[in-house]
């Protein structure tokens, strides 16, 4: 037991590494634990529960006739914090019980393995958003009864936008949970984000208040993804949400690089 | 080779690391000792790159250790053992580490053997005890098969058996030629293993020297001297004190026919005694052991001294060794 075995012919010439070794590691990390399972069930429980009563509310109400992918989209609002969830404790459980310090020993570069904690969480934030997207329209449609029109070319649309808006959640996220370090302040901070501050302003109303409010990440999603016109195209509200992911994003930068590990 | 020059690291007003300026060597051992708060884990943060340096810079083979392209495969480090995912097994734990480094899984598994947790491998490090920590802590320095080694008190928590696997295993890495840095408390297990010493109390480099060099330095280290014939035993005494032109020399009467003699060599007093033609039945060397040398060295740099703790009182000679 007290030698080491002669490694060379295991371990082979250095190759590998890099972003891509980095992104590998986070990959591995991220699905060595149950948590990311945990989110991916709420996910599935969240869209199907909240989508069926959209669509029903609806068909009962008898609302305007409306794209069958609006009861997923819609249902974004609560289905975000599942995505939230699991890019937090990506960084948060790593600080909590500091293994960081590992990570940053294995990938010492700042902005690699920041780079690589965000792919990964916007990559599988992505995907899980077309998962639950399908899901959702698949729930909505029987329970909308009629009252809602059933497009391919729409429904990947409005699917594609949902995801791509959980996709820069996922990076938001992770850039103030970088910043932040604690899961209880990243989780209020981004809480207070995406939701209570568009309630709060909403609910306040008023031209002004609803401009600011449409310039939140939350509600410019919402406009992308629902593809509305008003009260910018629905480009501009993607443009919104990724500046605000890029400013988490490079703010959780710039701690990283200054703060001790 | 880890090079530190004009390191130093500030917490508000506390200095932690003052001005560290030396060099770890290639092939050898090297114990990294200090009491309580002498700053040897920032140090070796800072060499590892986690801390930033309020001044000067830390380098491992020339290079900032961000700067090195597979880190994993350069330098291998054990600091706190117990900063793992509860719930990740220690295969996985290694996995992500060596896919990090664009080393093959195959290797996860040889550490793992190495170590002797192969059996516990796919289990939660969470339900880990102490020295299965550390063990892992072990397997992922060795992983990469670097050239450069730095443990932080790796014997914390290890069984008898652990220590002396931690002993060989450190001495094996420096025989075939890479740098190891080790901090530990332990001083008897420090003296079988180290080489060389850097000793830092407050932040402040205190000592950087060899093992044998510092044990012989030391004031605990003496020559001891018995002959049959008091009489002559007290010219002998009175000789070394009053011909000496050396007045750190100083002679303790153990009793009639024996005596201690501090602040020289066993060559000077044997040429003494020969030159008065004094008889003798006992002519050797005490040496201190580390723990005795060390306690001299910091006693003023403790900073947190247990109140009546004999730190600082010259000690007896304990340990002594046959010249
Ligand atoms: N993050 C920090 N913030 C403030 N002070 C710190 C921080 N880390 C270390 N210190 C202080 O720096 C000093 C050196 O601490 P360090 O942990 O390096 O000592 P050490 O030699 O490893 O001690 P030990 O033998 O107990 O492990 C201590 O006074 C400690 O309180
Ligand atoms: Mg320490």
């Amino acid at each position: 037991m007290s030698t080491i075995t002669s490694p060379q012919r295991t371990l082979g010439r250095p190759r590998g590494g890099g972003l891509a070794g980095a992104v590998a590691s986070e990959w591995t990390k991220l699905w060595s634990v149950r948590n990311p399972w945990g989110c991916v069930v709420a996910g599935l429980g969240l869209m199907s529960v909240f989508t069926y009563y959209y669509a029903a509310i609806a068909r009962i109400n008898h609302k305007p006739i409306q794209p069958v992918a609006n009861a997923p989209v819609t249902a974004v609002i609560l289905v975000q914090f599942v995505v939230v969830a699991l890019a937090m404790t990506m960084v948060t459980n790593e600080y909590a019980n500091g293994s960081v310090r590992a990570t940053l020993l294995w990938v010492p570069v700042r902005a690699r393995m920041l780079l690589a904690k965000t792919l990964v969480a916007g990559g599988v934030s992505f995907v899980l958003g077309l998962v639950l997207g399908v899901l959702g329209v698949a729930i909505a449609w029987p329970a909308f009864g009629g009252h809602a029109t059933f497009g391919l070319g729409e429904v990947a649309s409005q699917l594609l936008k949902m995801s791509a808006y959980l996709a820069l959640v996922a990076v938001l996220t992770v850039g103030t949970a970088v910043a932040l370090r604690s899961e209880a302040s990243t989780f209020a901070a981004v809480f207070f984000l995406l939701a209570a501050l568009p309630t709060v302003l909403v609910g306040i109303g008023g031209e002004f208040l609803t401009t600011v409010n449409d310039a939140l990440p939350q509600s410019a999603g919402n406009h992308f993804a629902l593809g509305h016109t008003d009260p910018y195209p629905p480009e501009v509200g993607f443009c919104v949400v990724l500046g605000w992911a890029v400013l988490a994003h490079v703010v959780g930068l710039t701690v990283l690089r200054r703060r001790d590990a | 080779m880890i090079t530190l020059r004009g390191l130093t690291k500030r917490y508000g007003d506390t200095v932690a690391v003052d001005n560290l300026t030396l060099d770890v060597r290639e092939g050898r051992v090297t114990g990294f000792l200090g009491p309580n708060g002498a700053g040897k884990s920032t140090t070796m943060r800072m060499i590892l790159g986690l801390d930033r340096p309020s001044r000067g810079e830390a380098l491992i083979g020339g290079r900032p250790y961000a700067a090195l392209r597979h880190p994993v495969r350069e330098v291998g480090a054990l600091l706190d053992a117990k900063a793992l995912h509860p719930a990740r097994s220690a295969r996985d734990h290694l996995l992500a580490m060596a896919r990090s480094n664009g080393i093959p899984a195959r290797r996860v598994d040889e550490v793992l053997e190495t170590v002797g947790l192969a059996k516990v491998a796919r289990r939660r490090a969470g339900g880990f005890s102490l020295g299965m920590y550390q063990r892992l802590g072990v397997a992922g320095a060795l992983l990469g098969d670097p050239r450069v080694l730095i443990f932080d008190e790796p014997v914390n928590g290890l069984d008898p058996d652990g220590v002396r696997w931690i002993r060989e295993l450190t001495r094996n890495l420096a025989d075939e030629g890479r740098t190891v840095f080790l901090s530990s408390h332990l001083m008897s297990e420090m003296q079988l293993t180290a080489d060389q010493l850097v000793i830092i109390g407050r932040g402040t480099l205190l000592a950087n020297t060899s093992m044998s060099e510092f044990l012989a330095n030391s004031a605990a280290t003496a020559v001891r001297v018995r002959g049959p014939e008091p009489g002559s035993i007290a010219m002998l005494r009175h000789r070394l004190e009053s011909h000496s032109a050396d007045p750190a020399v100083r002679v303790d009467v153990v009793s009639d026919t024996e005596l201690v003699v501090r602040g020289t060599t066993v060559e000077f007093v044997g040429d003494v005694a020969h030159a008065l033609a004094v008889r003798l039945h006992e002519l050797r060397t005490m040496s201190a052991s580390l723990e005795q040398a060390y306690m001299e060295l910091t006693a003023e740099s403790v900073e947190y001294a247990v109140p009546g703790s004999t730190a600082g009182a010259n000690p007896s000679p304990r340990q002594e060794a046959q010249v």
